[in-house]
Parts: C-alpha cells; sequence; structure tokens
C-alpha cells in the first residue's frame, strides 16, 4: 500500500470525527426531512407492520404459548429487535454507491458514511421503540422492561450486529451486486427463522439444532428475557454465541474495509 | 511542496487491467509555483490530477504532499445530486475542519457563485455552469496551499471566467495552482512552470511557453501526418489592419472606439478558437494568437481611455 502523508494541522482522529459529524447531519436530514412526510412514516410504518401481524396472529390463533409473557409485548420486542438488526445491514447495502460523490473530498473513507448511517438508524430506532413503549404503557399494556440495564444491553447489541453485517453487506453488495440482491432476498424467511412472528419452541429439536445458527435468534431472545422477568427463551439460547458472531462480523467487515478502500472508492 | 516520485498508475474494471496511463512519474512541485499540465486527451492529466489530490491511489510509487490540497475543482464528482447547494456546501465546510465558521462560508459561496434561489434547489436541477461555479466558489472558501483545477474556469459565461480567474490572481503568493487546461491564454496568465504529459511520461518545464511549444510540436506532428496542410481554411478570417484613426477626444469618441475595438477583438477571438479547435498547425495557430492578442491590447487600450475620459462618479 503506498504510503500517503499530509499535514494539514489536523491528527486523523479529529479529521475522522469532523466527516462523522457533517455527514451525520446531512444523513438526518436526508433521511428525515427528504421524503414528504419522512417523520410520520418513521413512526407509522413499525406501527402499522406490528398491527397488521398482530391481527394475522390473532385469526391463526394457537400457538400462544408464550411463558411468562403477553403476546403482544413479546411480538413488539422482537419485531422492533429485528428491524433494528434488519436495517442496520439493509442500509449498509447503499451507503457506500449513494455517497460515492463525496470521496472527491479525501477526508471521507467509504467506511464512513456506513457508520453514520447506522448509528442514525440506530437513535431513530431506539426513539421509535421508547414511541412504542409509552404507548403500550399509555393504553396498560406492560411493556415497560423488567430488567431495564440489561434490556438497553441488549439492545445495543443488536444495534452492534448490524453494523456488523452492515459493513460486510456494504462491502460485498457494493463489489458484487448479485450479493445485495441474494441479501434483499433473505429478508423475508429471515423475519420467520428468527422467531420474531411464531414462537420456536414447539418446533422439532433437529430444525432448530439449524436455526439456532442464526445470531438474530439468541439476540431477541436474550432481549425478550430482559423484558419479562421468568421469560422460558429457547433452550440453546447463549450470550457467548451471540457475541462471538458479532464480534467476527464487525471485524471481518472493518477488515474488507480496509482491504477494498480503493475499489470501493472507484466504483 | 509536492513531491511524486516512481509513481505508475493503471485502471482495473471488471477484472480487466488497462495500460499504463501513466509511467514512473517523477515530479517535484516546488512550493508557490503554479504549474500548468498539457498533453492530449487521455494524455493521463485529469489522473494525475486526481492522484495528487488522493482522490485515487497510485499502483506503485508515493505522493508526499506537505501542504494543504484542495479537491480537483472542475465538472467532475464532489456534490450529492439529490442535496442542495446549501446543503453540500455546509458538507465540505464542515469536513474540511472546526477552524472554518460555517455560516461564514456559505455567505462566501452564495456570494461568489450567484446562484441565487437556485443555491437551494438540489444540485441535480443545475446546469453544468452553475455546477462548476459552486465548486469553484466552494474551493475559494478555504486557504489551501495548492488548488488544483481540472478545466475549472472552462465553463461559465465570460463574465465568471474573468471573475475565476481575477480570483486565482488575487491568491498568488498566498497559494499555488496546478491546473489543467487546454486555454493556453489562461494558462500563460496564471502558470509559471509547466508539466507536459504525452504517452505516460511526464516533462517538466520551468518555463509554461517551453511546455506549451513541446505541446504545439506534438499536435502538429500529429496533423503533418495524417492531412494536407488545411492553411485555405484560415485565410480571410485573419482581421485586417486597422487604417490609423485620430485618437478619440470625447467620451462619446472614445465609447465608440470603444465598440468597435470589441467588436474586433471578438473577430479576432473567434477565429484563433476556431483556428485551435480545428487543431492547425502551430504556425497557422500562431498567426491567429498574435492577431487575437493585438486585438486585447487594443481594445484595453480603448478602455482605458474610456475609463479616464469617464467624469469621476
Amino acid at each position: 500500500m503506498p504510503k500517503q502523508t499530509h499535514t494539514s494541522g489536523r491528527t486523523p482522529w479529529q479529521v475522522t470525527r469532523s466527516v462523522w459529524y457533517a455527514m451525520f447531519m446531512r444523513e438526518a436530514i436526508s433521511r428525515t426531512m427528504a421524503d414528504r412526510m419522512g417523520w410520520f412514516w418513521m413512526i407509522f410504518e413499525p406501527l402499522a407492520f406490528t398491527a397488521i401481524m398482530v391481527g394475522i396472529r390473532g385469526f391463526i390463533r394457537g400457538g400462544n404459548l408464550i411463558v411468562n409473557a403477553e403476546f403482544i409485548p413479546w411480538m413488539i420486542t422482537g419485531l422492533m429487535g429485528f428491524f433494528l438488526v434488519r436495517e442496520g445491514m439493509m442500509r449498509g447495502l447503499g451507503a457506500v454507491s449513494s455517497n460515492s460523490a463525496l470521496f472527491a473530498y479525501r477526508q471521507v473513507q467509504p467506511v464512513d458514511p456506513v457508520l453514520v448511517r447506522n448509528a442514525l438508524e440506530g437513535l431513530l430506532r431506539t426513539f421509535v421503540f421508547m414511541i412504542f413503549i409509552v404507548g403500550a404503557l399509555l393504553l396498560g399494556t406492560n411493556m415497560f422492561p423488567d430488567s431495564a440495564i440489561r434490556a438497553m444491553f441488549w439492545w445495543l447489541s443488536l444495534w452492534c450486529l448490524g453494523m456488523g453485517l452492515g459493513l460486510i453487506t456494504s462491502v460485498a453488495g457494493t463489489l458484487v451486486p448479485e450479493v445485495a440482491t441474494i441479501i434483499r432476498m433473505l429478508n423475508m424467511p429471515l423475519l420467520i427463522l428468527s422467531g420474531v412472528i411464531f414462537p420456536l419452541n414447539q418446533l422439532p429439536h433437529w430444525v432448530l439444532e439449524y436455526l439456532m445458527y442464526n445470531p438474530i435468534i439468541h439476540g431477541l431472545e436474550l432481549l425478550r428475557g430482559s423484558f419479562f422477568e421468568g421469560y422460558q427463551m429457547i433452550h440453546g439460547t447463549s450470550a457467548g454465541y451471540f457475541w462471538l458472531f458479532t464480534l467476527i462480523t464487525i471485524s471481518l467487515g472493518l477488515i474488507m474495509h480496509v482491504r477494498f478502500k480503493e475499489s470501493l472508492k472507484a466504483q | 511542496m509536492i513531491e511524486v516520485s516512481g509513481l505508475y498508475k493503471r485502471y482495473h474494471r471488471q477484472r480487466k487491467v488497462y495500460d499504463w496511463v501513466l509511467e514512473d512519474i517523477n515530479l517535484s512541485f516546488p512550493k508557490g509555483v503554479s504549474v500548468g499540465l498539457l498533453g492530449r486527451n487521455g494524455a493521463g492529466k485529469s489522473t494525475l490530477l486526481r492522484l495528487i489530490a488522493g482522490m485515487d491511489t497510485p499502483d506503485r510509487g508515493t505522493i508526499q504532499r506537505n501542504c494543504r490540497v484542495s479537491w480537483p475543482i472542475g465538472l467532475a464528482g464532489g456534490f450529492q445530486g439529490s442535496m442542495t447547494g446549501r446543503q453540500n456546501v455546509k458538507f465540505v465546510a464542515r469536513v474540511q475542519g472546526g477552524d472554518y465558521n460555517v455560516t461564514e462560508v456559505i455567505r462566501f459561496v452564495q456570494e461568489f457563485a450567484e446562484l441565487g434561489d437556485s443555491f437551494d434547489e438540489p444540485i441535480k436541477t443545475y446546469s453544468s455552469g452553475m455546477r462548476a461555479r459552486l465548486n469553484f466558489g466552494l474551493s475559494l472558501a478555504f486557504d489551501f496551499d495548492v488548488y488544483l483545477s481540472d478545466e475549472a474556469t472552462a465553463v461559465g459565461d465570460r463574465a465568471f471566467r474573468a471573475k475565476a480567474t481575477k480570483a486565482f490572481k488575487d491568491k498568488v503568493g498566498k497559494s499555488s495552482l496546478i491546473m489543467v487546461s487546454h486555454s493556453e491564454g489562461i494558462l500563460k496568465d496564471l502558470c509559471q512552470a509547466g508539466v507536459y504529459l504525452k504517452d505516460g511520461s511526464a516533462t517538466w518545464y520551468d518555463d509554461i511557453n517551453d511546455a506549451i511549444a513541446a505541446y504545439h510540436e506534438e499536435t502538429s506532428a500529429v496533423k503533418a501526418t495524417d492531412s494536407k496542410p488545411a492553411v485555405v481554411k484560415a485565410s480571410g478570417t485573419k482581421p485586417q489592419e486597422k487604417k490609423t484613426a485620430p485618437e478619440p477626444q470625447t467620451l462619446a469618441q472614445a465609447q465608440q472606439q470603444r465598440k468597435q475595438r470589441r467588436a474586433e477583438f471578438d473577430k479576432a477571438k473567434t477565429a484563433f478558437e476556431q483556428a485551435k479547435a480545428d487543431e492547425l498547425p502551430s504556425q497557422e495557430q500562431e498567426k491567429h494568437a498574435n492577431a487575437f492578442k493585438t486585438a486585447r491590447k487594443r481594445l484595453h487600450q480603448a478602455r482605458q481611455r474610456v475609463e479616464a475620459m469617464k467624469p469621476p462618479s
């Protein structure tokens, strides 16, 4: 790698910080203000989705045997946690290509828009989740986490997982467009396979054995465990596996960004 | 001070590897010296500029910049189309660091670019001239040691071009310029030294005129090999010698003279530009260039006369 030095009087950290700040402001504006009623949809979309899912489940009935957890809060925590991971992954896909004009400024690196988008997405999702919790409390549903500290911790953990996946998809999806298509296809099955809508408890053991490779299940179960005292997590849920997976994805994503920095800029 | 040593660059796209664009470039751009980059289309001028700016990395070799270098100012890139001009300017001001006051920068750019209400419209609605004006104004809002210009003055109307050239001239002493341009007048105006790029290699000339001469030699050599001399086209366009008119005595006369000379100047200019566009042999171009220069001088004199006679306001 050719060495390039430039002494502009700012440390690399200062440069990166100002890039993050500038990028965060622009992303925040384009996320919330650019679309018509961007704010409205940000809150209404998950709300509508939750309502539809609850309605469908109400019809289908059965399988509501969730130990120590009410069904609707159970589903809301699952959906919110899942969206957090999924959005982190999906936002990464377009992050590099939609900001490619900005690589004209050498301070801006391809990893910056991915990290900034993830941070912004996480903040927005946290905000929406809080609105849901407050809304549910006002409606008399017990949505308040029984262990708030643990709930926050697992919420942040899911955020980290989303970021790791986003880092990987941003590189892979930009360099190989087919990967982006496949990731978009994975979206829907992942929603069901992660135990967001249907509890996976009743599935046969041999199916679960495979499903439990999916780290999102672990994260969601642990999040629910912190929300509902005495909640029966799926057998085999492991915080260690979840964190191992998360740290590996983050490191792999960062390594890919270092390795493919130039190809990403050239895209 | 920018040091380029052992620089190699080629492009890879979709597993395909292209020929070297730049091969073993060794250059050192001294502090405070403005440099013009010359070469035919595809000679690697813009690539070199992008490499100096740090937008791209070389395949081999190093670039050392021990000063603040701008991004390449020109047509391409640097703005996100869906955001407004103001938002883009804000972004760049923030990226460039905390010692710049963002509102100051915005005010400066807004004044310089003269975009009017379009400043708050998305960039994708801009014409190329508007984009260039915005990009140019934006780069001037920051104190770079070296400005990189990729045909930045090529677009835009006459007034803006004059303004841009003046802005660059005002920066002389504080900062220098590395510019790509096909307009030799601007190169001669603004640059002291020149770099001539041909077949992937670069030659440094301490005098921009020598670089231009080398460039002419190549283009006329190309012309001579593949076509018969194209002299016929040029005849008739050359401005005629003026009859010596008496010096104007009144303001009205002076204005009349200015008007006339403006017409002469415009004619000479179009002839000269046509000659350049046709890539006529260098002797032919020289003739037009000289005629153009005389016309410019005469226009300038007439203007000065008008200015001198005008009652002080």
